[in-house]
């Protein structure tokens, strides 16, 4: 009968919504030591994000994107457009890492360094210093608009709108130097460009951080859709201990069981949840790993006298009882990877030439021919001087004999200011004895008058004349 | 636990969250797409050069040609990202009104 009814109920189709519309999440707060991990990694990052600009190096704004004049200032270290492959080497070393600390430790990225939860944090206490805890703010949003709601929720837009402004100002003084913008700011006086990105990105923080939240952790962030890819049995995890747990019950049916399950069923661990969701269904893609709900949970065994960790950080094979295993081969290969990448990119760093060069040759002749003795093949030199002062540089020319070049400069010798191409056209002398095959290979050398070690050099063809 | 919808206008308010949805997205991925473009596109070449190499007379300052730029990827980006969104509705014809499992 039972089993009758059931088919019953089940058999006609039922129109479900796709989708639902979205019911605000209102976290409730919580201590512990992952909160305290936390709150930790949202100072030191806040305060890297928000100091950094303001520090000064050797004179000019440490770190600086310096788009106008196309030139990154890191440190002391200068990057020019012709540096972009170490940018890209470093996006691909960030991807490597975050591919190999979510095999090992899961949605580290998500739960404490991504952006998204760091100013989430931010707006959400500010959130509880206006308008009060979970309960509060919950009853607030449901009363009638009278003083107490309009002062709690202007007040906390005020603090809102301010923060978000000066994440702005913020982030647009890595791109021009700050303290410049801080006094067009102050003037009123901004630039269309400077005027505009601050007000879009002060605009995106308080949208993303105050109202979208865990929805761009949802529908927006591509991370979220692929991180289970790097998932295995071994990676570290959030997890609820159901074989603990359950049978889970409350109250007069909890005292009255024989044997009850760990889990008193207090919802704790869901109405901390920033994502809204329940751990006790197992692993879920909505959860980002921020172990608030193990917080929670450990306060409750702690006050209901068992055991923490009935929701804790494991694996799905330290759920099973057997032994997880670090050393993998995905991880090792990770890492092996990570660190290859990462040492390559410093050794290099740190051999970097301040000179780069390029010689294309003409391509209208093949040479020209000066008198009955010697022709020429035309080039175009272009140098970059990516050094802090202005370089003078000798060009010459070598592999066959008797090679001159032809300029208009005296000397040969070629002044760029720091941070400078220059473009110069020359030709290179040969005589027709010694340039006698179709084509040579000849090399063309740039260095420093004052220091002869730092040169860069470039083989080149050059066409001979071949009766 | 899941009502049949009784709300004659359910269908419409189903339907205008999907369209919000899918323009959403549509957005936000063009404008994903036309970040990444613009900085791979401007770390390799310099805006003022192209201005002075443009085939009609424009005189531009480097922000206005990364703002230029950038306009101009997103452009690009949207239209491909809303073809896809609009081929991705399946058109609303008697086929698809029919219920499901007839």
């Amino acid at each position: 009968m039972a089993i009758k009814d059931r088919q019953d109920s089940t058999s006609k189709p039922v129109e479900l919504s796709l989708y639902k519309a979205h019911e605000k999440v209102y976290p409730r707060e919580t201590k512990g030591r992952f909160q305290f991990k936390r709150k930790l990694a949202v100072v030191v990052l806040l305060g890297l994000f928000y100091v950094l600009p303001w520090v000064i190096w050797d004179g000019q704004q440490a770190v600086l994107f310096d788009l106008p004049h196309r030139r990154f200032h890191i440190f002391g270290l200068t990057l020019w457009p012709q540096d972009f492959i170490y940018l890209a080497l470093m996006l691909i070393i960030a991807a490597f890492s975050l591919f190999f600390f979510t095999a090992l430790a899961g949605r580290l990225w998500c739960g404490y360094a991504c952006p998204q939860t760091v100013w989430t944090e931010i707006f959400i206490w500010m959130e509880q210093l206006t308008e009060g805890n979970r309960n509060k703010r919950m009853k607030l949003d449901k009363a009638p608009w009278t003083f107490n709601k309009i002062w709690r929720k202007s007040s906390k837009q005020i603090l809102w709108i301010t923060f978000a402004l000066w994440t702005g100002f913020t982030f647009v003084g890595f791109f021009t130097p700050i303290r410049e913008l801080a006094h067009n700011v102050w003037y009123w006086s901004l630039g269309p460009w400077e005027g505009f990105w601050l007000f879009f990105y002060a605009l995106a923080t308080y949208g993303n951080a105050g109202f979208l939240r865990e929805q761009v952790c949802l529908y927006m962030c591509p991370y979220a859709r692929f991180q289970s890819a790097m998932f295995d049995q071994n990676t570290l995890i959030i997890s609820y201990d159901s074989g603990r747990g359950e049978p889970r019950m409350r109250g007069k049916k909890r005292r009255e069981a024989e044997n009850p399950g760990d889990c008193i069923d207090c919802t704790m661990c869901v109405q901390v949840c920033p994502t809204g969701i329940d751990i006790r269904d197992g692993l879920q893609y909505e959860c980002i790993a921020c172990a608030a709900c193990i917080d929670a949970c450990d306060e409750v065994m702690e006050k209901s006298g068992m055991p923490k960790g009935l929701i804790r950080y494991t694996t799905e094979k330290g759920l099973s009882g057997e032994p997880t295993k670090i050393l993998r081969p995905r991880i090792l290969l990770y890492l092996v990877l990570l660190l290859g990448l990462t040492s390559a990119v410093g050794l290099s760093l740190a051999n970097r030439s301040t000179i780069d060069i390029n010689v294309i040759h003409d391509r209208n002749s093949f040479y020209r021919i000066v008198d009955a003795q010697h022709i020429e093949n035309v080039y175009t030199l272009k140098v970059m001087n990516k050094s802090q002062q202005p370089a003078t540089y000798q060009i010459s020319a070598e592999g066959l004999p008797g090679l001159r070049i032809i300029s208009s400069l005296s000397n040969n010798t070629l002044v760029v200011p720091p941070g400078q191409l220059t473009e110069l056209p020359f030709a290179v002398r040969a005589n027709k004895a010694d340039a006698n095959k179709r084509i040579h290979s000849i090399e063309i050398l740039v260095s420093t008058v004052d220091d002869i070690t730092l040169s860069d050099s470039e083989q080149v063809k050059y066409f001979g004349y071949k009766k | 636990m899941n009502q049949p919808p009784t709300d004659p206008t359910f269908n419409e308010r189903q339907l205008k969250r999907i369209f919000y949805r899918r323009l959403g997205i549509v957005v936000w991925v063009s404008f994903f797409c036309a970040c990444l473009e613009s900085m791979v596109f401007f770390a390799l070449f310099d805006p003022e050069y192209l201005g002075q190499l443009s085939s009609f007379a424009v005189d531009l300052t480097r922000w206005q040609g990364y703002a230029l730029g950038f306009g101009f990827f997103w452009v690009f980006t949207f239209l491909a990202a809303l073809f896809a969104g609009v081929v991705m509705a399946l058109p609303r014809t008697k086929l698809a009104k029919r219920p499901p499992h007839s």
